[in-house]
């Protein structure tokens, strides 16, 4: 019953937080140059046609009338034609989205397999070089822009040692992605490193805050070895804020994508994106914000609830 | 040689930012099986120190010299794992607060297995059943149901038992036990030592009883070590150090314990005060019927229910009960800080829900406020002399910078600070001192409504006592009202001349202090007053039995 | 009261050790802060000694290695390699400084409000900063590329927009905490205005989450900036930026020139990484909570 509460809650918020997500797409529809007419018909149109369509599509009217129009559209499904590629938007994004996915969930899979031992090991060593060397080096891989990390792995592994190719898995569907799993390699670590460091930060402070909790001394008192403590204990009460952190996360995630994709010529949504970037293909670019954007709304939801399974508290309604 | 903890000479000193601070100092004690020795002093004493040292648990920046056995094993020279084979089996330990002291992802029955699987070689089936069987010994109803609870489903003091049943696993020679009551109601408190004192007597099991609290000394220990900057003072039998003290340091702290007079005749009722009604005065402050629900919905929480009250002019009410009974929320209902969902609240005779601007502001103007924790009521970003002197800045707009300074001077030495200390930050103070800069405000404007929500409970006694009286001195100089939150029974029969009892949001009994407290009307607050401990062995022994053979039943 | 006594009676025995002797134990955060002043002098005193014309092509001097003449060669319009650093130096700490500190005032307004408000007003702002977070900013900068391309000024609030979202939310934490204090409460119920409460205790014990946040945003801006220009929307020529440089110098990497891509990128590394070590070691000298 409680669960339920909270999940009706939890999901009315995620609308609530997409609703705003299309009124800033609308309004950078409609701050568009030539408003959005020039953006559906592209640079081509007449001024007579521009009118034309404005009336056609009641662009002539106020614009919460327009707004609702628009979000009647939505619901159908409808996200407007690209006028480069030609075709629904909606079905260029069905096509795209899966690799982008993968490419997404394989980062972070990795980024968090790495991250958590990691930030772990430096907490229980604080202060020793070993904690130094690897915050040093997660600073670095923090800072270090994506599109500058991806070239010298591309650089060091494609040209010096000749281990991977430079360009992600081809193919139009999953399928195909898979079956070329060694092209997947450079794009999928380019995308885990910032991950790496922003999550091995958040397990060490965790996992540091969890070895000062009282519950440790009083496992110590009673006879657990530290090492049994450090897994059986503390871990699984690190774990829970890094998860809720992941919600947070997945924008950057596919922010990363965006970079990962062009730079491999990975057919994924990113590469979509920029494509349309280049060619002012105005209904790509917004479609695309908009899907990613719920992409991200669903994310931390699924985030929240995971949580919500893992620690009884936050299910009891307490913390 | 048969003691089961032995320690000599012991000495501790911990490496902090700002150098060296020796915490303990030549500290030697033993307990012998079965009997229980209790380590008093205020805080930054060092007992809890001595208590961490005894089962090797102090903490990284600790250097330990001298010596501790325990059941014959050396533990200043053990290694990790000779250490954690003797904690839990050997030696066990209660802490203090039972809200953290469980690791909240796992279930209850598990982290007391976990304490018996660490010493003895059981599956993990019979491990859960004897799990579930401590859990029966520490009195919690339904143990193999409530084996699968997570800690924070169970109460503050059903916690403590769990903490309790994990360190009795192994039927240990020796249990420390560091403040376990503290953080407890006095009803609760009264449960658990009982609980403690059967099980030690059960087993023969040795007790490094740590507290501050003199009535639970009197009520549990059989011998005393007094403690006074890392050095032990005092050392003997129970009925001599709390009744024959010999220590000068001793003496001035069991004269600053605040003493419930339990009989009319007793040498209790301190400086007395007011004694009988003298309820003439105008109503300062009125509640009528007030009800405050927190938050909506299936989860809204009723926090007090249909409570009057009222504070007239000149007179100190006293508002008990314990946590949850919606004492707190009383008083910020008083205050206008917490809006009541149904009732009236009228400050000085004016409906404060109906004032707004300058009429709420002036109607504000005759209260002062103080709050419970030293550390959050002062903010740490401004002086002293800007903290008193805000309520002038709110209030007196118009006066001039020399004048106000001359103001902030003339409080502080009210509250007996020195007027050097107007320059200080907070931090630089003591927990009293703080105490006396946030009275010092709340006075600053001559209030005829004094607020103190807990003002004291945060202090070492010897502290409170001053503060305590400051205030007292004050009221019959400058002759303002005050409502006086409190959950020491002791404390409120000092120094309250009507008392208001709450239990679960509403108004238990009320009463002229005296009367109301020394014959209670209802069960409850004659159970309230039975648990509180007196600082008086033979007397408390007397109380606690006529307590057990009074009201068994009344306990769950 | 001596410290003697004041032991005696129980109080606190630990006096903290002052800010600038706890952030000068966090070595990362020192050396972070060296960092940081030796590229303000490189950049802006640099140009002074090392002398370089960054306006004017000159193709008789494209593509050269580095040598005697130029420290770190020329690049493809024959610009001074090592001139051209201290030059887009100027523009990347400049716009990263100002987008930073501009998302950290934002981000603190808007937090600040909503968590003093609570109640619907909160929900309302704070589901505003869920949409915006949802919103990746590198997608946002990308439309707005193809829309327009932005001057200095305009570069500087576009990416303050993007960025201020994860300050308000540590703002807000902080304000709902500060504003259950003892001291608030009592001002309030002493008859203390919201603003003196704003004004005289929430902001002032905000400011180290301030401080800590608004060195943590540079970091990030300084980086937002590295890619404005690989996503089209960075300065335009003649004027650079670091990131720029990287991105003109991609394609060349490949066929060997590595003097324009190593400069520029362990320039932004560097400059990040020292800005992220001294919003560490000002965290653990404030003692505050913000990002791991």
């Amino acid at each position: 019953m409680d669960t339920l509460l909270y999940l009706t809650r939890r999901i009315a918020q995620a609308l609530v937080v997409i609703l705003i997500v299309t009124v800033v797409v609308f309004g950078l529809l409609h701050a568009l140059p030539g408003g959005p007419a020039r953006g559906i018909l592209g640079p081509q149109a007449t001024p007579q046609q521009i009118t034309l369509f404005n009336h056609d599509q009641g662009l002539d009217r106020p614009l919460p009338v327009q707004y609702l129009y628009y979000l009647r559209q939505l619901l159908h499904g409808d996200l407007g034609t690209s006028y480069t590629l030609n075709e629904a938007v909606s079905r260029l994004i069905e096509q795209r989205l899966p690799k982008t996915l993968v490419l997404t969930v394989l980062s972070a899979v990795l980024g968090l397999v790495l991250a958590i031992p990691l930030g772990m090991w430096q907490a229980v060593r604080r202060n020793k070089p070993a904690d130094y060397v690897i915050t040093t080096l997660s600073f670095v891989a923090y800072s270090t822009p994506v599109y500058f990390l991806g070239l010298v792995l591309v650089l060091v592994f494609t040209q010096v040692l000749r281990w991977f190719p430079s360009q992600a898995p081809q193919g139009d569907t999953v399928a195909q992605v898979f079956a070329d799993p060694v092209a997947l390699v450079l794009p999928v670590v380019t995308g885990a490193a910032s991950m790496v460091a922003v999550f091995s930060r958040y397990m060490r402070a965790a996992t540091l805050e969890n070895l000062s909790e009282d519950y440790v001394r009083t496992a110590r008192a009673g006879g657990s070895r530290q090492r049994a403590i450090l897994f059986k204990h503390v871990f699984r009460n690190s774990l829970t804020p890094v998860i809720a952190m992941l919600g947070y996360y997945v924008p950057v995630l596919f922010g990363g994508a965006l970079v990962v994709e062009q730079l491999f010529n990975y057919p994924g949504m990113g590469l979509l994106f920029w494509g349309a970037a280049q060619s002012s293909d105005y209904p790509v670019l917004l479609g695309c914000v908009l899907v990613i954007s719920v992409a991200t709304v669903v994310g931390s939801l699924l985030a929240d609830v995971v949580q919500r399974v893992v620690d009884p508290r936050v299910k009891g309604g307490l913390a | 040689m048969n003691s089961i903890l032995e320690i000599a000479n012991l000495g501790v000193v911990f490496s902090t930012e700002s150098g060296d601070v020796p915490a303990v100092r030549g500290v030697s004690l033993r307990v012998e099986p079965g009997e229980t020795l209790a380590l008093v002093g205020e805080s930054g004493s060092g007992k809890s120190t001595v208590a961490l040292a005894a089962l090797g648990l102090l903490p990284g920046n600790a250097r330990a010299s001298g010596g501790v056995s325990v059941g014959g094993t050396d533990v200043m020279g053990a290694s990790e794992a000779e250490l954690a084979r003797l904690r839990g089996r050997t030696a066990s330990m209660v802490f203090q607060e039972p809200a953290t002291a469980l690791d909240p992802l796992t279930r209850i029955g598990k982290q007391i297995a976990e304490v018996v699987r660490n010493h003895r070689d059981v599956s993990r089936q019979e491990a859960a059943a004897e799990a579930a069987e401590l859990l029966r010994r520490v009195g919690i109803p339904e143990p193999e149901r409530r084996a699968s609870a997570f800690p924070f489903q169970l109460s503050g003091g059903q916690r403590q038992r769990v903490v309790i049943a994990m360190a009795i696993a192994n039927s240990p020679g020796l249990l420390v036990a560091d403040e376990p009551t503290t953080a407890l109601d006095v009803t609760v408190q009264a449960e658990i030592l009982d609980l403690l004192r059967a099980l030690a007597a059960d087993s023969g099991t040795g007790v490094l009883l740590v507290t501050h609290n003199m009535g639970v000394v009197a009520d549990f220990a059989d011998r005393v070590a007094v403690m006074l900057e890392g050095e032990i003072v005092e050392t003997g039998a129970v009925e001599d150090v709390l009744l024959r003290p010999t220590h000068e340091y001793t003496r001035r702290l069991l004269a600053a314990v605040p003493r419930l007079a339990v009989t009319v005749t007793g040498s209790g009722g301190g400086s007395g005060s007011v004694v009988g009604e003298e309820a003439e005065g105008a109503p300062v402050v009125e509640l009528r019927d007030v009800s405050v629900q927190f938050g909506r919905g299936p989860r809204a929480v009723r926090a007090l229910e249909e409570v009057s009250l009222t504070v007239r002019a000149g007179e100190t009410v006293g508002l008990v009960g314990e946590s949850g009974s919606g004492k707190s929320t009383a008083a910020r209902v008083a205050l206008g800080l917490v809006a009541p969902e149904s009732g009236g609240v009228s400050l000085f005779g004016a409906d404060l829900r109906k004032a707004r601007g300058r009429a709420r502001r002036a109607l504000l103007a005759g209260v002062g406020v103080v709050l419970q924790d030293p550390v959050a009521s002062l903010d740490a970003r401004m002086s002293v002399a800007e903290c008193v002197a805000e309520p002038l800045r709110v209030h007196r707009r118009g006066m001039g910078a020399g004048e106000r300074r001359e103001r902030v001077a003339e409080v502080l030495e009210l509250v007996r600070l020195p007027r050097e200390l107007a320059r200080r930050g907070p931090r630089e103070l003591s927990g009293g001192q703080r105490q006396r800069v946030s009275l010092a405000r709340a006075l600053v404007l001559e209030p005829r409504l004094l607020v103190a929500d807990e003002p004291t409970s945060a202090l070492d006694v010897s502290v409170q006592q001053t503060v305590l009286e400051v205030i007292t001195e004050l009221q019959a100089e400058l002759g303002f009202a005050c409502l006086f939150v409190s959950h020491d029974l002791a404390v409120v029969q000092q120094f309250a001349g009507r008392v208001v009892v709450m239990r679960g949001g509403r108004v238990e009994e009320q009463g002229p202090t005296m009367s109301t407290l020394l014959h209670p009307g209802t069960a409850y607050t004659r159970r309230l007053i039975a648990a509180v401990p007196v600082p008086d062995p033979v007397l408390q022994r007397e109380r606690r039995e006529r307590r057990l053979a009074l009201g068994t039943g009344a306990g769950a | 009261m001596s410290v003697q006594s004041a032991r005696r009676w129980g109080l606190v025995a630990q006096f903290p050790a002052p800010l600038k002797a706890r952030f000068a134990r966090n070595k990362l955060a020192v050396a972070g802060l060296l960092v940081v002043v030796l590229f303000f002098l490189f950049c802006f005193v640099g140009p002074l000694l090392y002398s370089t014309d960054q306006i004017h092509t000159d193709l008789t001097q494209v593509n050269l290695h580095p040598s005697g003449a130029h420290w770190l060669g020329t690049d493809a319009v024959g610009h001074d390699e090592l001139g051209r650093l201290m030059y887009g130096g100027k523009v990347s700490l400049l716009v990263g400084l100002a987008a930073g500190v501009l998302a950290t005032v934002i981000g603190t307004l808007w937090g600040s409000i909503a968590g003093y408000a609570g109640g619907w007003v909160d929900a309302v702002m704070m589901r505003v900063v869920d949409a915006g977070i949802a919103i990746p900013a590198l997608f946002i900068l990308l439309v707005v590329s193809a829309i327009t391309t932005p001057g200095v000024p305009g570069l500087i609030v576009i990416l303050g927009l993007v960025s201020w979202l994860v300050p308000s939310r540590l703002v807000r934490a902080e304000t709902l905490t500060l504003k259950r204090r003892d001291y608030v409460l009592t001002l309030r119920a002493i008859g203390g205005t919201h603003g003196r409460a704003i004004a005289r205790h929430i902001l002032p014990n905000s400011v180290s989450t301030i401080v800590v946040a608004a060195t943590f945003q540079v970091a990030d801006a300084i980086l937002l900036v590295a890619y404005v220009s690989y996503l089209g929307l960075g300065v335009q020529p003649p004027s650079t930026d670091w990131g720029g440089m990287l991105s003109a110098g991609l394609t060349a990497a490949y066929s060997g020139r590595w003097w324009l891509i190593v400069p520029p990128g362990l320039a932004i590394i560097l400059v990040v990484c020292a800005f992220n070590a001294i919003g560490d070691g000002l965290r653990d000298a404030f003692d505050v909570r913000g990002r791991g």
